[in-house]
């Protein structure tokens, strides 16, 4: 090789790779081979559509603007009830209806914090200092020392690490779930559970299994059957994760979750737990930590509970608590906190004020037991009428014993209870649902509130009332199918 | 990623590859990486491009091939968490220029190795067989393939 000087520094390798074995350089002949193939296999490209002007033309010509709000029937609930009540004022423990003060026993506010005046006070003042909005969501400018204060607040109060404060209580459980369980992983419900906990099972894209409601042995026999798969495919089981989705105080129903009952199958079958607790937060356990606290379960064994701030802390938002690692992950991925602006300062501020005053006054707690229990003694015998809900719980369902086979006759005769209840001083409202979307629509309800505001007299003033509303209607509803026969006749 | 750029698909490996510069850096990381091995004063030449080669094949490996779903992205809400990182490259499409040019690469670099290691029989047996993690898995034929069962959930 006297081409190559044998001074040079490539002078090595390339003798190398003149002198270089047969198979080394059959496999790397091979190689090229493969890379030709490749660059003369025909090339997909991804797709890039171009339109020509013509085309574009056509298209927008083609296009035609859905309206933006759709058409609304006239008979619309909503429009019904705006053409029939007028409401004036605060709706705290009374409302104005119509120019005439009633007892308001329909809002969901618990401890009577609505139009409370020290809550009010702190609220204004952090209007004047921070102003109403809190100009972005938590991640991006929108983070106040005020939120920081209620979260803080929120899981001292709890017991828990950390919690996480979402703006708006409907999202706190719709985003919470999907932010841990993905496609392929099993939620396990209870065919009960409120709309937004509904929503929250769609948007994760999980297999959801519906459990009756409050069924221990229908949600273990599923968990039997997932069990008996989970053995066929171990390695499948290994990564799919599995979870309860329940509530504390069922809003659609009124009772209690079997804790204690569902925590042993949570031991026994390794499910982890999503617990609502927006009607029950405020409301049980000495000192309103909710169903946690009153059935003696630790909460740490309750992977999260995620609770709104609009019931019985009047005020807006949502927030969910436990463990560090659970809460931090939904501050990347918890769609409701990353992409929505966050609450208000006056609002969180007001929730502090109101957590605040729970915290140094839990008499108001044990008047509101009180306060159910009274009402559910009271209510509990009306001819016609079965009362759903457990006596601790201050939200109670009274339905119809008889349904009709149409919802809409009876939804007609609850209206009428209302209409007469109203008139006679004490608001209460039916039960309402998007007929189409819920998952199991439950019967068509008055859905009583509590409030630990009343007095026993206004209770039993109230119970009065609805006791003698229901029965006047409901034989009067009788004698209204009579009268409906009636027309009949005379169109005839 | 596609930074400023605002995309509407919710798993971005899609995409990620053909995005402006990413071959370009892909390279640097290489040939930087490489320095900084040539720079260790007691590793020959030879060595350098080898543990080049091999490091890059184990971690492109790891990257592509053993790495499931949207690992930093969640809201496909587990879509693709059966596809590895190479699965999901162009919506699964092959033989587009993204996959012409990683699959190129390693094969590249397996040539340079084995040039400057003077075609030394260790060198090769090293420098083939993790050339193998790089090239096998990008098969089309192996397009979703579990090959007894690794890495199937």
């Amino acid at each position: 090789m006297a081409i190559i000087p044998a001074t040079w520094d490539m002078y090595d390798l390339i003798q190398g790779f003149l002198q270089a074995p047969a198979y080394h350089l059959i496999f790397e002949a091979l190689l090229m081979v493969l890379i030709a193939k490749l660059f003369f296999s025909k090339s997909y490209k991804p797709e890039k559509i171009r339109l020509s002007e013509k085309e574009k033309e056509v298209l927008v010509k083609e296009w035609k603007p859905e309206p933006l709000a759709p058409d609304v029937p006239d008979d619309h609930p909503a429009l019904q009830a705006m053409e029939k009540y007028c409401v004036d004022g605060a709706v705290g423990k009374t409302v104005n209806i119509n120019g005439k003060d009633c007892i308001n026993m329909a809002t969901l506010d618990f401890l009577g914090f609505i139009g409370n005046k020290e809550i009010e006070e702190e609220a204004i003042k952090a209007l004047n200092k921070y102003g109403v909005g809190s100009c972005g969501p938590r991640g991006f400018y929108g983070t106040m020392d005020v939120h920081l204060d209620l979260e803080d607040r929120l899981a001292q109060f709890m017991q828990t690490e950390e919690a996480i404060l979402y703006s708006y209580g409907f999202v706190t459980i719709a985003s919470a779930i999907p932010a841990y369980s993905k496609r392929g992983d099993i939620l396990f419900a209870d065919e009960g559970i409120g709309f937004a906990a509904q929503k929250g099972c769609v948007a994760s894209r999980s297999t959801v299994k519906w459990f009756r409601h409050n069924d221990m042995e229908h949600l273990e026999e599923l968990l039997k059957e997932q069990e008996v798969e989970d053995k066929k495919n171990p390695k499948k089981a290994k990564v799919t994760r599995k979870f309860f989705v329940i509530e504390g105080i069922y809003a659609n129903y009124g009772d209690i979750c079997p804790l204690p009952a569902i925590m042993e199958l949570k031991r026994k079958y390794k499910v982890r737990i999503f617990l609502e607790e927006s009607m029950s937060f405020g409301v049980l356990g000495a000192t309103g930590r909710g169903v946690t606290e009153h059935f003696g379960v630790s909460i740490d064994d309750v992977e999260m509970v995620v609770a709104s701030l609009e019931n019985s802390m009047a005020s807006i938002g949502g927030f969910c608590c436990g463990t560090k690692f659970i809460i931090d992950h939904q501050r990347l991925s918890g769609m409701g906190y990353c992409f929505s602006a966050s609450q208000p300062p006056m609002v969180a501020v007001a929730a502090s004020k109101a957590m605040e005053l729970m915290q140094n006054n839990p008499v108001m707690l044990v008047k509101l037991r009180e306060n159910c229990e009274r009402v559910h003694k009271a209510i509990k015998d009306i001819e016609g009428v079965e009362v759903r809900g457990s006596p601790l719980s201050p939200v109670i369902h009274l339905q119809l014993s008889e349904p009709a086979a149409d919802r809409d006759l009876d939804m007609k005769t609850l209206l009428m209870v209302q209409d007469k209840a109203i008139s006679q001083g004490v608001a209460i409202t039916p039960a309402r649902y998007l007929d189409n979307e819920e998952h199991l629509l439950p019967q068509p309800s008055i859905r009583l509130s509590v409030s630990s505001q009343l007095s026993e007299e206004e209770i039993d003033k109230s119970m009065d009332i609805i006791k003698a509303v229901f029965r006047s209607v409901l034989s009067g509803n009788t004698a209204g199918h009579g009268g409906g026969g009636d027309s009949a006749e005379a169109h005839s | 990623m596609n930074v400023g750029v605002a995309h509407s698909d919710s798993n971005p490996n899609h995409s990620v590859y053909n995005s402006k510069g990413i071959w370009v850096t892909y390279i640097l990381i290489i040939f930087l990486s490489h320095l900084f091995i040539l720079s260790v004063p007691f590793f020959s030449v030879a060595i350098a491009w080898t543990l080049t080669n091999v490091l890059h094949d184990v971690i492109m490996f790891m990257m592509l091939h053993i790495t499931k779903g949207t690992p930093w992205e969640t809201p496909d809400q587990g879509d693709a968490r059966t596809e590895t990182q190479w699965e999901q490259i162009d919506y699964g499409k092959q033989f587009t220029a993204t996959k012409k040019f990683l699959t190129t690469v390693p094969i590249l670099l397996f040539f340079l190795a084995s040039f400057y290691s003077k075609y030394d029989k260790v060198h090769f047996i090293l420098n083939a067989s993790v050339l193998a993690l790089s090239i096998i898995p990008k098969l089309p034929q192996l397009h979703g393939v579990r090959l007894f069962g690794i890495n199937k959930y």
